[in-house]
């Protein structure tokens, strides 16, 4: 839909894709096309900021396991920010924390992805 | 019938039936032994009729007669005179009085009462005790009575008693139903009291007036100049214990047996009033009825509210206070509306206007309501007895004489309202917090536009009806009529037409004007009733419009200038909602109400009243229940957590438990809309709060789980949500079947061991 977008930003190499909002299906979706269309234009390294996020739900979060996935196959570089504590519990309920580093602040994640170059 | 004498009234009573007063009895006594001593003061009793406060005399008259021996004389003679027994001819009254004091006296000294009421012989009799010779007071009597001097024979026969006595005793004058001295022919209202007053004032004569119509007696009293000289002692119902040794003595004897708290909650049904317990107790033992249970009380209750014993002690009062049937229809009418419709009302105009009479009977009508006790004006303003079970008869009568219902009509309705009404009692302050919350949500609404639908509960119903609250407000964004509200400048609970004039009260009434234009055309009242009733009925849409049209009239009012708004819960007749409509009165539910605080950004007036109250609220109190009905469509789940937010705002929950409900909530929500194919396209969800747990209900009318069944979102979520519901709270049960499916979470609100020392996050 077309009033759903998904806010980025681009710093140095890394592509910062801000989840505003609820992260359902819809939104899901729509990050992963920006991911997707990010990995196919050459980047490997990705942040997913989840500042704004207020609410997650699990098919939010397949979405998400499909995009570690499908990033884990380009060989690049995927972290979280800013997560919440109940988000955080969420990433650990499903395993997801186990593949992905999260930071608090997007500054420490892309001091992260600095040293990982 | 009447009894024309009194005999001390003493075998009438039976001390070992009276039970309670004790600080009532203490108080008196020690007035009466202090006449002795030449210090004894005078008490004026009074108090709703039938209360007791002749038992509560006739006691003392038993305990004063019973004093232990030895005390040094003289010894106190209680001396009891009910003035209602009597001729409302002076003459009559002076002789019968006379012949009481000297029939009461030689039985006092012990003398076997005469059979006759001869005077003389009686004086005879008394010579022989050593007293002084009465003859002289006795022969000037029979020549004012002679010459038909009323007014002289009183005060003959009124002096008689402060003359005797002396050494071996001295008088305590114990007068009953005092009200009547004002019914006298040709004799001044307070007559009597003049009379009396050198007695009072020497403080020698122990004097106990009594009588249910305070009123008439203090404005005497006043007259008199004799209010300073007497205490005021209310009477109102027994005690609580009181009560139940009064219940244990009536049924030994009855052998009747009734529950324990079966009984607690008769005596209070009853007013704790002594000879509602009594006559409740006969009613029993003439039906031969048993007593186990609350709905056998209560029906046995409206057995004789409508046709046993209850009935005829009202009825017969009725028929002796209005011997005309007219005014005694129109008294009862007129009182069930105050009584027990609890009509607000306490002005003596707005008593006349609601009697629909001429005012000479409306006069008539109230003047004689508040001689037998049933109201009491003070300083113009107006008070009605409550008494539980004259609110009841006046019911019965009502119904059967007005509306033609036959009595097991009426014992039915009795029972199922006295049934509800029992269960909401508790919300007594509910109904005040609601008119606060009403009275700063009409401050509010400046000029506001707030759409037609929340003021008319019919359209609305009609509209709404089963849908959850929060899509209501989403739906009505869009409503096209809409109401312009005036901008409120004053609001109270009533109002006067002008200066000393009537005065209408409602729960709120609010002025304002339209488009702040603050002129007469652009006057807008609101008038606003706020009832916690479980049903609302057409009786009380009635009284409201009755009301209503009064000041609408009054105040000259234009069509449109008034605007009538009853609130309320609970249910409503369908016979209430055709007058509502017909009448043209705005009728808005709590559920509306709430929309209502919604629109204007009040929602926390609501709640933060409810938060205060919360810490008090003892462990296993009420849990709160909450209900929202979600249509199935995207993301409308997000609804449910946001509300989930709002009812654990109610319990201070923190944010974490808050997070993890709302997540919970979520997936339930989902799974709900995947996997049921409910044709319905609704899912119910409820939110029971209680103090030690969350417990969230999330119900599809779908076919029930079906765990393989396919669909791109089934396969995307890979199967997450049962288990993350899992994970986040403490219990889960899932019932399915063909009825739909229903999943059942509980969150503990208790501390968790290891959670704590965590850090709690902070707000965000």
């Amino acid at each position: 839909m077309s009033y759903l977008t998904v806010r980025t930003r681009k710093a140095d190499e890394v592509l910062v894709v801000y989840i505003d909002g609820y992260l359902n299906s819809l939104m899901g979706e729509e990050v992963e096309r920006v991911v997707r269309e990010a990995l196919d234009a050459g980047c490997r390294k990705i942040l997913l900021s989840f500042e704004g996020t207020r609410l997650i739900n699990s098919i939010g979060i397949s979405i998400i396991i499909d995009i570690v996935e499908k990033i884990m196959d380009r060989n690049g570089t995927l972290a979280f920010c800013a997560l919440s504590r109940i988000n955080r519990e969420l990433f650990q309920m499903t395993g997801v924390a186990r593949y992905v580093q999260a930071f608090d602040r997007e500054e420490d994640a892309l001091g992260y992805f600095d040293q990982s170059a | 019938m009447r009894l024309i004498w009194n005999q001390g009234a003493g075998f009438s009573f039976r001390a070992e039936e009276f039970f309670g007063r004790e600080e009532e009895l203490a108080a008196l006594l020690r007035v009466c032994l202090e006449g002795k001593a030449g210090i004894g003061a005078s008490v004026m009793i009074y108090g709703p009729p039938n209360v007791g406060k002749t038992s509560l005399l006739l006691k003392l008259k038993y305990d004063l007669q019973t004093l232990p021996e030895g005390a040094a004389p003289p010894r106190p003679f209680p001396f009891y005179f009910s003035f209602s027994k009597i001729l409302s001819h002076p003459l009559a009254l002076s002789q019968h009085f006379l012949q009481e004091y000297l029939w009461q006296l030689l039985a006092f000294l012990g003398d076997s009462p005469p059979a006759g009421f001869d005077t003389d012989e009686m004086c005879e009799r008394l010579g022989t005790y050593g007293l002084i010779d009465y003859r002289e007071f006795l022969l000037a009597h029979r020549r004012f009575t002679e010459r038909g001097d009323g007014l002289s024979a009183l005060v003959n026969a009124f002096s008689f008693p402060f003359v005797s006595g002396g050494e071996i005793f001295y008088p305590v004058f114990l007068f009953d139903d005092f009200q009547y001295t004002c019914k006298l022919q040709n004799i001044p209202d307070g007559a009597i009291l003049s009379i009396l007053r050198p007695y009072i004032k020497s403080g020698h004569f122990p004097m106990i007036l009594s009588g249910s119509s305070p009123g008439h007696v203090t404005s005497s009293l006043k007259r008199e100049g004799l209010f300073g000289s007497f205490q005021m002692m209310e009477v109102g119902g027994l005690s609580p214990a009181a009560s139940e040794k009064l219940w244990a003595s009536l049924f030994e004897r009855r052998k009747i047996r009734m529950p324990g708290p079966i009984q607690a909650r008769a005596a209070a049904r009853l007013g704790h009033i002594p000879i509602y317990q009594r006559m409740f107790a006969e009613e029993v033992s003439f039906r031969n009825a048993q007593v186990t249970d609350e709905i056998g009380f209560e029906n046995l209750f409206a057995l004789s509210i409508t046709e046993g014993q209850l009935n005829r002690y009202w009825r017969e009062f009725f028929e002796n206070a209005f011997p005309d049937r007219g005014e005694r229809a129109r008294a009862i009418k007129f009182l069930k509306r105050v009584v027990y419709d609890q009509f607000h009302l306490d002005t003596f105009e707005g008593a006349l206007s609601l009697l629909g009479t001429s005012p000479e009977e409306g006069r008539r009508i109230l003047s004689g309501l508040e001689f037998k006790g049933l109201l009491k004006s003070d300083f113009e303003q107006l008070r009605f007895i409550s008494d539980p079970v004259l609110a009841d008869f006046l019911y019965w009568a009502f119904e059967r004489g007005v509306l033609g219902k036959s009595g097991s009509q009426v014992a039915a309705s009795l029972v199922q309202a006295k049934l509800s009404r029992a269960a909401a009692e508790p919300a007594e302050g509910a109904r005040e917090k609601w008119i606060a919350v009403t009275k700063e949500l009409m401050r509010m609404w400046d000029s506001r536009e707030v759409p037609m639908l929340l003021f008319r509960f019919g359209s609305f119903r009609e509209r709404f009806g089963g849908k959850g609250l929060l899509e209501v407000v989403i739906g009505l964004e869009k409503e096209p009529q809409k109401m312009r509200l005036p901008k409120i400048s004053s609001v109270s609970t009533g109002y006067r037409t002008r200066r000393s004039g009537l005065r209408f009260d409602f729960d709120l009434v609010a002025y304002g004007f339209l488009d702040a234009d603050f002129s007469e055309e652009n006057l807008v009242i609101w008038a606003v009733d706020v009832t916690t009733e479980k049903v609302l009925t057409a009786a009380t849409v009635e009284h409201f419009e009755n009301r209503c049209r009064l000041l609408s009239l009054e105040k000259g009012l234009k069509a449109g200038q008034l605007r009538k708004w009853i609130l309320f819960e609970g249910s409503a007749d369908p016979d209430a909602l055709d007058r509502v409509a017909l009448y043209d009165i705005f009728l808005t539910h709590r559920s509306q109400m709430r929309l209502f605080l919604n629109l204007f950004g009040m929602e926390e007036l609501d709640i933060a009243r409810e938060d205060r109250k919360a810490p008090a609220a003892p462990a296993g109190a009420e849990p709160l229940e909450f209900e929202l009905v979600l249509p199935m469509k995207a993301d409308t789940e997000v609804v449910a957590a946001r509300v989930a937010e709002e009812v654990a705002a109610y319990a201070s929950l923190d944010k974490d438990t808050v997070d993890r409900i709302k997540m919970a909530l979520i997936e339930a929500c989902i799974n709900a809309f995947e996997h049921s194919g409910a044709e319905s396209g609704k899912v119910r969800l409820r939110y029971i709060l209680s103090p030690d747990r969350i417990e969230l209900f999330v119900q599809d009318e779908g076919k029930g789980f079906r765990g393989g069944r396919g669909g791109e979102e089934s396969k995307r979520n890979r199967g997450w949500g049962l288990k993350l519901i899992r994970e986040l709270v403490d219990d889960v049960e899932i019932e399915t079947g063909d009825r739909g499916t229903v999943v059942r979470m509980v969150k503990y609100l208790g501390p968790e061991p290891g959670k704590e020392g965590e850090g709690s996050p902070g707000p965000e």
